[in-house]
């Protein structure tokens, strides 16, 4: 049997690997493992590291994931105060951009790197790297710019933004900084040993855009987001909005080289619009799996890796694992599919 | 062309281009020839226009969500303006409260549902992000209203305790449970048509136009009750 990191290796070099790599989002889930609040389980880089471990070792999927939540990038550029919740993931609580001014004002220097928000995901990566570095690959992630300023202006303020006459320069100027931040942080993740960066796109999603939209005002930032970096080890990720409508111009033009669509995209075309240009990775609704039961959560499984597994290039993956699903849920969603993905 | 139409396409072409200005000037000259009524406008013109897009864009995927929450701000603004000048006591389908769930600082979603109801002839009172089920029941109290509108969008507030499922549970321990319809609405619904159930709530939409639908539905069911 193959090492996890075999697995994604075989995939990469364009293989067969023993059976179809198992992507389990997992985030807050390692609180309770590690018998925590979900605040003092982010207030410490280990915390996480060892959150990841154990729950490896729980269920038994194929990747570590050396991140902590989105608002962090937030707080890497000022933000003040994220909000906790008890039983789901971290939230921005403070807003960095209130005017265009603000914009202006905005600084992307290394500074960014003294924050506790990176020094701390550092230790995570750190810890991760030594203990399962080996076996298994570490996974991290970014917001891509063109979805960034949902973050640091709130989503309405920012929709308003883009509709203001004039204000086109602050909208570049915005996209511009996001960019560099996405540069820098990229670089930063790669430098310190994570394998993969899922790069998060969710207002490029067709959630919010048309395909032709996408081709003319997403596509230029996603290419300068990587410009430091390359694509190698990234994956595009919907972000929780559909992304087949995008997909023929990101294959043709982005460079990245996996795809992670969306649970209500279509597998069998998301794979015929790919075609051995790179991987695909389909997630369940994994919303669903708060409910589901073991025969729909098996029928489920099978479905999607029956859609996808055929030729290889195919990775079985969840969105954002809602904190509230049953562990028993998880397991044997993970079982099944490591079953049902033996080539 | 008869002028209803020649209004509407016009109006429709203003308010897609999200150009405000353009769309008043050409109510307000509606308004001005006499050729149509303020509440010819507000059937006939903002609310189907409204609708239309909200088709063009989720049927279509012909419009972005920025310019349905552009579009869906000019056409609440153009009622609120053309309802100052009708009966309003006519023109009013009954009020709404609409918020999102506590421990949820997410509102873009809500805004839109809140300005499309608005534009189709409900009083929408928009009591912001974070709210608690308390307050959600007391503005319903005090305003006389039948319907609560709660949105999340994360899965922790769709159906934790402090977001629609306690609003439920309050409207139940003050007696207005019969009373008072209550609606979900926001992204982790859209992944599960069956979660609305776990709140309790009375139903749910995936869109805007479809909220319209559902208020509709409810406002109906409550008048027989
Ligand atoms: C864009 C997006 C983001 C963006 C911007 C978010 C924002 N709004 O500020 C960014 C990148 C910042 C983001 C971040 C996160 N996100 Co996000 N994101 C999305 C996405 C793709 C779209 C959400 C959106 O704004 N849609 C546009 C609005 C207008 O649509 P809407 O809210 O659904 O509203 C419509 C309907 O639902 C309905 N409606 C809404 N409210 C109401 C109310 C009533 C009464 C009615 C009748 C109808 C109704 O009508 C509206 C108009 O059509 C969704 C997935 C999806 N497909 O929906 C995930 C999603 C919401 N995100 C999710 C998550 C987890 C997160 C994070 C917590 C991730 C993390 N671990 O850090 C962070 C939180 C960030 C923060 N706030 O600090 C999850 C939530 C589910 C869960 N697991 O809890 C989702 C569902 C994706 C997923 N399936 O995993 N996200």
């Amino acid at each position: 049997m193959s090492s996890a990191r075999q697995r994604f290796g075989d995939l990469m070099s364009g293989q067969l690997p023993d059976r179809v790599p198992v992507v389990c989002n997992l985030l807050e889930q390692g609180a309770k493992e590690m018998g925590m609040s979900i605040k003092d389980y982010y207030s410490k880089g280990e915390n996480v590291a060892y959150g990841q471990i154990r729950l490896i070792e729980k269920y038994g999927h194929d990747v570590a994931w050396a991140f902590h939540y989105t608002a962090s990038d937030a707080e890497m550029l000022g933000s003040k105060k994220s909000i906790f919740p008890d039983d789901g993931p971290p939230n921005v609580g403070h807003l960095i951009i209130k005017s265009i001014e603000d914009i202006h004002k905005l600084k992307i220097d290394s500074r960014i790197f003294n924050t506790k928000s990176h020094q701390e995901l550092l230790k995570t990566i750190d810890i991760l790297k030594t203990e399962l570095g080996k076996e298994y690959p570490i996974l991290s992630a970014v917001v891509g710019s063109y979805s960034m300023p949902a973050i640091l202006m709130g989503i309405e303020k920012w929709m308003e933004l883009l509709f203001t006459p004039q204000a086109g320069e602050a909208v570049n100027l915005l996209y511009e900084k996001c960019s560099q931040f996405v540069n820098l942080r990229c670089q930063a993740l790669l430098e310190a040993g994570v394998d993969m960066i899922i790069y998060n796109n969710p207002l490029a999603s067709a959630a919010f855009i048309t395909a032709d939209e996408f081709k003319k005002k997403a596509l230029p930032w996603i290419h300068k987001d990587v410009q430091t970096t390359g694509t190698a080890g990234m994956v595009y990720f919907n972000g929780g909005g559909e992304i087949n409508p995008m997909l023929p111009a990101l294959v043709e033009h982005s460079g990245f080289g996996a795809f992670y669509i969306n649970p209500m995209d279509d597998i069998r075309e998301a794979k015929q619009i790919v075609n051995g240009k790179g991987l695909v990775a389909a997630p369940i609704n994994d919303i669903k799996l708060l409910r589901f039961n073991e025969e729909e959560v098996k029928n489920e499984v099978e479905r999607i890796i029956s859609e996808g597994k055929e030729g290889g290039g195919f990775i079985f993956g969840t969105l954002v694992m809602p904190y509230g699903i049953p562990e028993h849920t998880i397991r044997s969603m993970i079982n099944v599919a490591k079953q049902a993905g033996q080539y | 062309m008869d002028t209803k139409a020649d209004y509407y396409n016009r109006y429709f072409a203003a308010m897609y281009d999200t150009d405000r200005d353009a769309a008043m000037g050409i109510i307000q000259s509606a308004l001005d020839d006499g050729s149509l009524t303020a509440e010819e406008l507000l059937i006939d013109v903002i609310s189907p226009s409204i609708l239309k897009l909200e088709h063009d864009m989720v049927q279509e995927k012909k419009a972005t969500l920025a310019q349905h929450y552009i579009c869906s701000k000019i056409s609440s603004e153009m009622t609120d303006w053309l309802l100052e000048q009708v009966d309003r006591k006519i023109m009013n389908k009954g009020v709404v409260i609409l918020g999102t769930a506590f421990g949820d600082f997410h509102g873009l979603g809500k805004k839109i549902v809140g300005c499309v109801l608005n534009s189709n002839l409900y009083r929408v009172i928009d009591i912001g992000v974070n709210v608690s089920p308390e307050t959600f029941v007391d503005t319903a109290v005090k305003n006389n209203a039948r319907i609560i509108g709660v949105s999340s969008m994360m899965i922790h507030t769709a159906i934790g305790e402090e977001g629609a499922r306690g609003v439920c549970s309050e409207l139940e321990r003050r007696g207005l449970r019969d009373k008072i319809k209550v609606i979900v609405g926001g992204a982790p619904f859209r992944f599960d048509d069956q979660l609305y159930k776990q709140t309790g709530a009375d139903g749910w939409s995936p869109d805007a136009i479809e909220a319209v639908k559902v208020v509709d539905r409810l406002m109906k069911e409550k008048a027989n009750v």
